[in-house]
């Protein structure tokens, strides 16, 4: 189905075959060790074979039909699916909180590979989807995580610190005001994971796009360069995407009169 | 209308529902309550726990919208008011004392930025005072201060703008014995010094009996005895069945 590139080992079904052998090694540790994983190893290889073939069926055909609205269909897929993920990994319900996750990842998505795409990297034509859709998916993938991880903080923090919010509300702090420093804290939790990561990016394990260019013959200064964008470019993704998430979904928690909603906590 | 005889807080039907979760009915707080504060006054809110107390007194700086009723503050309805500039005139002081980080002067100098708070040295220290704690206490770490000094600089924290009615929600409960007497010293010597008008949630006889003026006794939101503390209303039998939320 795909042809390998300048030095790249075109791996056949029988070699992918011979690594599904692996499983094998998980299977008999679960067995022996009695963990019980056996149904969830079977059922997650299974999964694994299945979706990246379906991914891989589809990508190969945006690829061949290159018409820039499949592509952008592709993306719109990719978004509603982040979306949900980000969503339902929060505790408790926030009304609306569909809404507000989709718009805070798609206005990051978009702002980030506008000036990625359209500036930095410069494909011809610009919804190349060799280049929008591996970029996309990785800036979806890392606002989603951060996303979730400030919603969750937000939501854990409105309910651990309420009596201080509503002290500040009594002292005649405006609701904004008085969740503040709960926004701080939830945006601060939220890009630490980056901002670590940023410390240590290629000295502990080369980064997943860096050694996918390496292993499709690319020269590692090339694939250094892509990675180089590819980490301020998430960054800026994940700060852009937990900052609207959190102001979007500390809003639907006060009342215009600066009054908690503690019936949603 | 702010005439003198004008109550300072009057509740007119007031009824609270919060909002049911996915498919569930309303949840019915308060009822039909009616009661008024008089100028410089006193009320006390009593009752078993979950009777609505709180949120009544919640209602009254608005932290709690109701879903009828009104709300008059010194004759207005507080739906007129910003309820930043209600909030500071009508200062809510909590059962547990809330203080952010940092000293208590950083506390007691808490303000919204688009407040401008006259936090002066000699205002820090005479408010300080107020409360009956010592100037020495500015610069320490609030977080190390002891239960009743904490309750007392939030008292102070309160003062600070000048409010015209404090609410107090069960403001000595946490407090050990000796605490507590203190801090009910506090309020009713500031009642007496600021003309201030005192609406309380609380279980301690002596703070009842010490600010006089009305009881008004909640069971499941709804109003069941409304009287004067001394003269021809409640004696102590009968006081201490209320605060025990066990008169029938």
């Amino acid at each position: 189905m795909t042809t390998g590139g300048f030095g790249i080992i075109d791996l056949s079904w029988w070699q992918v075959v011979l690594a599904l052998l692996l499983v094998i090694v998980i299977a008999t540790v679960s067995l022996r060790q009695r963990l019980g994983l056996e149904r969830d190893l079977l059922i997650g290889t299974i999964r694994t074979i299945v979706q990246l073939y379906l991914v891989g069926l589809i990508l190969a055909a945006v690829f061949s039909a290159a018409r820039w609205y499949w592509v952008l269909a592709i993306l719109v897929v990719m978004a509603a699916i982040a979306t949900h993920a980000a969503v339902s990994r929060l505790a408790k319900p926030i009304p609306g909180v569909y809404w507000i996750a989709a718009a805070a990842l798609t206005i990051s998505t978009a702002a980030t590979i506008t000036y990625v795409i359209g500036i930095v990297v410069q494909p011809r034509p610009w919804w190349e989807p060799q280049y929008l859709i591996p970029i996309a998916g990785m800036i979806l993938g890392n606002s989603m995580t951060s996303a979730a991880l400030a919603g969750d903080r937000l939501q854990s923090d409105l309910f651990a610190r309420r009596d201080e919010v509503e002290a500040r509300l009594a002292l005649g702090f405006s609701g904004l005001e008085a969740v503040q420093p709960l926004v701080r804290a939830a945006l601060r939790a939220s890009m630490i994971p980056t901002v670590n990561g940023m410390m240590t990016v290629g000295v502990v394990q080369l980064p997943g796009m860096m050694t996918g260019q390496i292993l499709a013959g690319a020269s590692p200064l090339t694939a250094i360069r892509y990675q180089i964008v590819v980490v301020f470019m998430l960054a800026v993704a994940t700060t852009l995407g937990s900052l609207l998430f959190v102001r979007l979904a500390v809003a639907r928690y006060l009342t215009p009169a600066h009054q908690l909603r503690r019936y949603l906590l | 209308m702010t005439s003198s005889s004008e109550p300072i807080f009057r509740v007119e039907h007031l009824s609270l529902a919060y909002p049911g979760r996915r498919g569930q009915p309303l949840a019915q707080i308060l009822t039909d309550v009616s009661v008024e504060v008089v100028r410089g006054g006193a009320l006390t809110l009593v009752g078993p726990s979950g009777s609505g107390k709180s949120s009544l007194l919640r209602c009254l700086n608005r932290l709690e919208e109701p879903t009828d009723g009104v709300v008059r503050f010194d004759g207005r309805p507080i739906t007129e008011l910003d309820p930043r500039e209600l909030r500071r005139r009508a200062a809510l002081v909590l059962q547990a004392p809330v203080l952010f980080e940092g000293t208590v002067r950083e506390n007691l100098m808490v303000h919204a930025p688009a407040v401008t708070l006259d936090v002066s040295e000699s205002r820090l220290r005479e408010t300080l005072s107020e409360v009956g704690l010592e100037a020495a206490l500015l610069e320490r770490d609030a977080a190390m201060l002891s239960g009743g000094e904490k309750q007392r600089v939030t008292i102070a924290r309160a003062l600070l703008r000048d409010p015209q009615a404090l609410l107090l929600d069960e403001p000595t409960s946490a407090l050990d014995p000796p605490n507590a007497t203190l801090v009910v010293q506090t309020i009713c010597s500031l009642r007496e010094s600021r003309g201030l008008s005192i609406v309380a949630v609380t279980h301690a006889p002596e703070l009842v009996r010490r600010l006089g003026g009305a009881l008004l006794y909640l069971v499941k939101g709804r109003v069941q005895a409304y009287e004067p503390v001394h003269g021809a209303g409640v004696i102590d039998n009968r006081l201490q069945a209320f605060l025990s939320g066990t008169h029938p």
